[in-house]
């Protein structure tokens, strides 16, 4: 399960994301992001009630900043020490910008 | 020949009675004698005197009809060792007893507060009750809490048993009076389960249940079609012998709640064998029977059959240790082939292919039978193992199932989530590439073990032979625009358990994880 809550607000989108990213709910969000990311330019993942990744959210977390990179920026905000080691033993934290 | 004997045997009349017996016999010693002491009711010291010399006079002496008192004595001064010594039955009347429980061997009533008698069917019963006596003492000695018959009675013209069994209310009483007792039921229900399950029985002292499901095996082979029998036989030879205790009849009017201990009762069905028979007996009693008619089973239990079915699964799911649809299900339908083939065999034998009803429920359970036999390859299961299509669809049902096991070896949060990563990346690496474009199964097996404790997940499928971990690492040192979008999953296996490995065996592919506690 995983909820997504979306705020749109003069060019910057906020996802607050709750729940698993995993391989059942990354299409999910992808199409969130897909849907949400043209005219925008800057995204924030808020990841405090994110409770799992796999690496099918990372794929979808690579993509966006790959988009993110062509027209602005994007940060992820609180993440949970659990979500920073993954982060970590993939080299994530050299490409997501942590706050 | 036979002498009898009338009221009190003391020292005021033992001798004039020795030498009226000496007299009957007439020094035509060497017969055997029989006194028939129904009309006795006292004997003295004295009297216990004139046996011995009796004994002594004559090549086999034995005492019939003794009452209770009699026969107190008898056994206090260790006479009932010396000589032959049959007790008179005590008379005992079911008329308007409460009927507390029903067995395949006879029928238990409540006789007074304190007191209940199981009445059995076969009139011939002293053999049964018996058997009964020693597997019930045996079980109580094993540990397991049960009942043990202290006196024999006649009731009408069959024996019975009396048992002590106050303030005592069977599972199905709880059941049917208190609903919202039933995951109390089911706990108490599966806590004792298993621990008759895991009573190891000393070698040949008590049946061997695989014996008796033989047999129905092959009764049912002239029933079948096809080669349908001789798997069924097959299946059932296959299941490995088992020295651990079943009850061969646990339903719940066979457990009774004393004050606040639960005890197991009637035992005639006491065995030894794979769970697997129990569970079958078990589907029975609670589906089986009243899969068709579900008023049977109000009438045997008191609940209805909705109440009986809700039993049956939340103890099973109990006894798994799981709530994982797919794993109940599999052991469920391993229990069912044993559990049909029986109530086929039974049916047939009672003659039910003569009436309409019976032609039905014979062609119902021998249509489900042979759906069950096509897709079951055996009947034993493990409570760590699970056997599912490797669709995406599925991961949740494994990843539940492996948390459960997870849980209960107290494994931490952190390391739980770690564990759970890695059986997803592997899961779904084996749905998307085992079998692509076609379907396939995949086993997951989970293994707590070792000091300092470890997990070991293994994955086993039957695709095209694939090593995943051949494949290079990403390099994580890249930058976004230079890094991959795939080949994520298998590197971060890797890199959050402690160990990784893939072998290729008898056309399967097994991919072992293990975590270090």
């Amino acid at each position: 399960m995983l909820d997504i809550q979306k705020t749109l607000e003069d060019g910057a989108a906020l996802f607050r994301l709750e729940g698993r990213l995993d391989t059942v709910t990354a299409p999910k969000l992808e199409k969130e992001l897909r849907e949400t990311m043209s005219g925008i330019s800057r995204l924030t993942l808020d990841m405090e009630k994110l409770e799992y990744i796999s690496s099918a959210g990372l794929r979808v977390l690579l993509t966006a900043q790959k988009t993110m990179n062509r027209q602005g920026e994007m940060k992820v905000a609180h993440v949970p020490e659990m979500i920073l080691e993954i982060f970590e033993v993939t080299g994530f934290t050299e490409i997501l910008t942590i706050e | 020949m036979v002498i009898k004997l009338n009221g009190r045997i003391d020292s005021n009349n033992a001798a004039a009675i020795e030498k009226e017996i000496m007299g009957q016999l007439g020094g035509q010693e060497g017969v055997p004698v029989v006194l028939d002491a129904s009309a006795l009711e006292y004997i003295s010291s004295a009297g216990l005197r004139v046996l011995l010399r009796v004994r002594k006079a004559c090549s086999g002496l034995r005492i019939t009809g003794v009452c209770p008192e009699v026969y107190d004595i008898l056994e206090m001064t260790g006479f009932t060792e010396m000589m032959d010594v049959e007790k008179a039955w005590r008379v005992v009347s079911v008329e308007g007893c409460e009927e507390i429980g029903r067995g395949a061997n006879g029928t238990i009533y409540r006789i007074d507060q304190d007191n209940v008698v199981k009445v059995y069917n076969n009139a011939d019963a002293l053999d049964d009750i018996q058997h009964e006596r020693e597997v019930a003492k045996l079980a109580l000695i094993l540990g397991i809490p049960t009942a043990i018959s202290y006196d024999v009675v006649r009731v009408g013209e069959s024996y019975g048993s009396v048992f002590e069994l106050l303030n005592a209310r069977s599972f199905s009483r709880i059941l049917s009076a208190e609903p919202e007792k039933m995951d109390w039921c089911v706990k108490e229900y599966v806590d004792l389960l298993k621990k008759i399950h895991g009573t190891l029985v000393p070698a040949g002292k008590l049946p061997d249940m695989k014996e008796t499901v033989l047999s129905w095996a092959r009764f049912l082979q002239g029933e079948l079609p096809g080669d349908a029998g001789d798997k069924l036989l097959a299946l059932v030879e296959a299941v490995p012998h088992d020295d651990h205790m079943i009850h061969g009849d646990y339903h719940t009017k066979n457990v009774e709640l004393q004050d606040d201990e639960v005890l197991l009762i009637d035992m005639d069905t006491l065995a030894v064998g794979h769970p697997v028979f129990e569970l079958a007996s078990m589907f029975n009693a609670y589906v089986g029977f009243s899969e068709l008619d579900h008023e049977i089973v109000r009438k045997f239990q008191g609940f209805d059959f909705e109440t009986s079915s809700a039993f049956w699964h939340k103890s099973l799911a109990a006894y798994l240790e799981t709530e994982c649809p797919t794993k109940i299900r599999e052991v469920e339908d391993k229990a069912r082939i044993i559990g049909y083939a029986r109530l086929i065999r039974r049916a047939v034998r009672r003659n039910a292919m003569e009436t309409e009803t019976g032609r039905k429920e014979v062609a119902f359970w021998k249509a489900q039978l042979l759906g069950l036999l096509e897709k079951t390859d055996t009947l034993t299961f493990n409570l760590n193992e699970l056997e599912l299509e490797a669709a995406a669809e599925n991961l949740e049902e494994v990843q539940a199932f492996v948390e459960e096991r997870l849980e209960r070896a107290r494994c931490p949060a952190k390391d739980r989530m770690k564990i759970c990563l890695a059986v997803e990346e592997i899961f779904i690496n084996i749905a998307h590439y085992a079998y692509a474009p076609d379907k396939g199964k995949a086993v997951v097996r989970v293994e707590v073990s070792g000091d300092p404790v470890s997990v070991t997940i293994t994955f086993v499928d039957h695709g095209i032979p694939y090593d995943p971990l051949a494949k290079t690492d990403p390099d994580i040192l890249l930058d976004a625009e230079a890094r991959e979008i795939g080949g994520l999953g298998i590197f971060l296996t890797k890199k959050i358990m402690d160990d990784v490995s893939y072998t290729y065996r008898d056309g399967q592919n097994i991919l072992t994880l293990k975590k270090n506690l």
